[in-house]
C-alpha cells in the first residue's frame, strides 16, 4: 500500500516539522504587545521597593526595629509582598513627614501593618497577636 | 531680676523657634525673587476656577483655549468645580504632558524659576467643611515671604506663603506643570515622567508619546523604559523598520528587560521571522542557558544573540 511505501524518514520531517510550527504557534498570531504602562508600572514598583528597603538600611531604623523585637529579615520580604499602591502610601508618608519623624513614623506604620498582617494569618511576626482563625 | 531676664529670654527664644519655621526651603541657586513674565490671565467666573486656570497654563504653551470652551471638558456644574484627573486628562488632549510635582515647596519654586507656571490646588476652606480652589503658580519673592498667583479675579496677587502653604497641604500638595513633550520639567524624574508619557500612548497620542519618550532618551540615556515605550509607539504608528532595530538597541542595553525581549519576540513573528522569535523569547528567560543562534535566518530576518549569562 502506499502509505507503507512512504519512507520513515519523510515522516518523521513532516512530524518535526508540524512540532516546530505547533511550537511557534503562541509566537505567531495571537502574542500581543506588551504596553510600556505596564512595564513603566513594574519599575515604579522596583523603585518604592528599593528606596523603602535602603531605609532599612539607616541605623536609627535598624536600632528600632530591634528594639521592637522585628526581624529585619522579614520586614524585608514583607516590602516584597506590598502591592504598588500600598508601597505608594507609605513613601508618601514618608516624603510628607518632616525630616527625623519619618523614620519613626514609618516604623509605627509597619508596625500597624505587620499587627494587622499577624491577624489576617498572613503573617506570623508577634506573638502577641492572635490570628483570626 | 536676673531670673527673669532668662525667662523672658527663654520666652522670646520658644517664640522665635516657632515663628522662623523654615517656610523657605534651602535651595541653592533659587533666586530671592522670580515672576514669570507673560503668563495670560483669565478671571474666573462663579466656581469656575478649574477652567480659568487651565486656560492660563494652557495659553502660556501657545495653546489656544478660552475658560468658556475649557467648561465642557472639565467643568462638573453638579459639584460645582472640576476634577484633578480631567484637568489633567484636558491638558493631555491639548498636546501638553501633565507632570505632577513632588509635595514640596522647593518643587514650586525650581519650576517657576525654569519659567513654568505651576497650576496648584488649595483648599481655602477646612479639612472638614473644604472649599477646593485651583490657582497658578507664577512667582515667589523670598524676602517678602509671598508667593505670586493667578488666582480667581486677581491677576500677579501676592499671596503670603505660610497661608498658601496651608491651603495648599489642605489639598494634599496638589501641584502639575503641563510641559509639551519635548520639554522636560525643572524637577523631572524619568518614571513619573514615563508614567505621563504611557498614559498619552495609551489613548493614542501616538506621535506626542513618541516624542515624550524621545525627550527622556535623551535627557536619561540608561532609562530602559524610554527606549521600550520608543519602540512600542513606533511600531503602533506603523514605523516597523525602527521599532525593530529600538526593540534590538534596547535588548543590548538593558537584556535584563524580559519585556524588551518578548516584544522583539512577537514583532519577529509577526514578521514571519518565527526561528529568531523564539530565539528572541529564549532569550527573555534568564533561566535558559545561552542558546546558539538559529540558523537560517532569511536576509530580512536580523540574527538574534542573547547576551552571554
Amino acid at each position: 500500500m502506499l502509505y507503507q511505501r512512504l519512507p520513515m524518514r519523510r515522516v518523521a520531517f513532516i512530524q518535526i516539522l508540524a512540532m516546530l510550527f505547533l511550537a511557534c504557534m503562541p509566537l505567531m498570531g495571537s502574542a500581543d504587545m506588551i504596553e510600556t504602562g505596564s512595564v513603566v508600572a513594574d519599575q515604579q514598583l522596583q523603585h518604592d521597593r528599593e528606596e523603602l528597603r535602603a531605609m532599612l538600611d539607616r541605623d536609627e531604623v535598624r536600632a528600632t526595629l530591634e528594639r521592637m523585637g522585628v526581624d529585619r529579615a522579614q520586614v524585608s520580604e514583607r516590602i516584597n509582598n506590598l502591592t504598588q499602591q500600598e508601597l505608594a502610601s507609605f513613601n508618601e508618608q514618608l516624603s510628607q513627614a518632616p525630616a527625623g519623624e519619618g523614620v519613626v513614623g514609618i516604623i509605627v506604620l509597619f508596625v500597624l501593618v505587620f499587627i494587622v498582617t499577624d491577624m489576617l494569618c498572613a503573617t506570623n511576626i508577634f506573638s502577641f497577636v492572635r490570628c483570626i482563625n | 531680676m536676673h531670673q527673669l531676664t532668662a525667662l523672658l529670654l527663654a520666652a522670646v527664644l520658644l517664640l522665635g523657634g516657632c515663628a522662623s519655621q523654615p517656610q523657605w526651603p534651602e535651595h541653592t541657586g533659587s533666586s530671592a525673587s522670580h515672576v514669570i513674565d507673560g503668563v495670560p490671565f483669565h478671571p474666573q467666573e462663579a466656581y469656575q476656577c478649574g477652567p480659568a486656570a487651565l486656560a492660563t497654563v494652557l495659553n502660556h504653551r501657545s495653546v489656544a483655549s478660552t475658560p468658556e470652551s475649557l467648561v465642557d471638558q472639565v467643568y462638573v456644574p453638579e459639584r460645582g468645580g472640576s476634577l484633578q484627573v480631567e484637568m489633567v486628562a484636558a491638558a493631555r488632549a491639548h498636546g501638553l504632558l501633565a507632570y505632577p510635582l513632588e509635595p514640596e515647596l522647593g518643587a514650586i519654586l525650581q519650576e517657576v524659576e525654569a519659567g513654568n507656571p505651576v497650576l496648584v490646588m488649595q483648599n481655602l476652606g477646612l479639612d472638614w467643611w473644604p472649599q477646593w480652589h485651583y490657582a497658578v503658580v507664577i512667582g515667589y519673592d523670598r524676602g517678602r515671604d509671598r508667593i505670586i498667583l493667578h488666582t480667581d479675579t486677581r491677576p500677579r496677587h501676592s499671596e503670603p506663603i505660610r497661608p498658601f502653604l496651608a491651603s495648599w497641604a489642605r489639598a494634599d500638595h496638589w501641584a502639575m506643570v503641563m510641559t509639551p513633550p519635548d520639554r522636560l520639567p525643572a524637577t523631572a524624574r524619568p518614571l513619573p515622567w514615563l508614567t505621563a508619557a504611557s498614559d498619552m500612548e495609551e489613548l493614542g497620542q501616538l506621535p506626542l508619546a513618541e516624542q515624550a519618550y524621545r525627550t527622556a532618551l535623551a535627557r536619561w540615556p540608561d532609562a530602559p523604559a524610554a527606549r521600550f515605550g520608543l519602540a512600542n509607539s513606533l511600531y503602533a504608528q506603523g514605523e516597523r523598520e525602527q521599532a525593530l532595530s529600538q526593540f534590538i538597541t534596547l535588548t543590548r542595553e538593558a537584556p535584563e528587560l524580559t519585556a524588551g525581549w518578548l516584544n522583539l519576540a512577537t514583532l519577529l513573528a509577526r514578521r514571519g521571522c518565527p526561528l529568531a522569535a523564539r530565539h528572541a523569547a529564549g532569550c527573555a528567560d534568564t533561566a535558559l542557558p545561552e542558546a546558539p543562534a538559529p540558523r537560517g535566518n532569511t536576509a530580512a530576518c536580523p540574527l538574534i544573540h542573547c547576551p552571554a549569562k
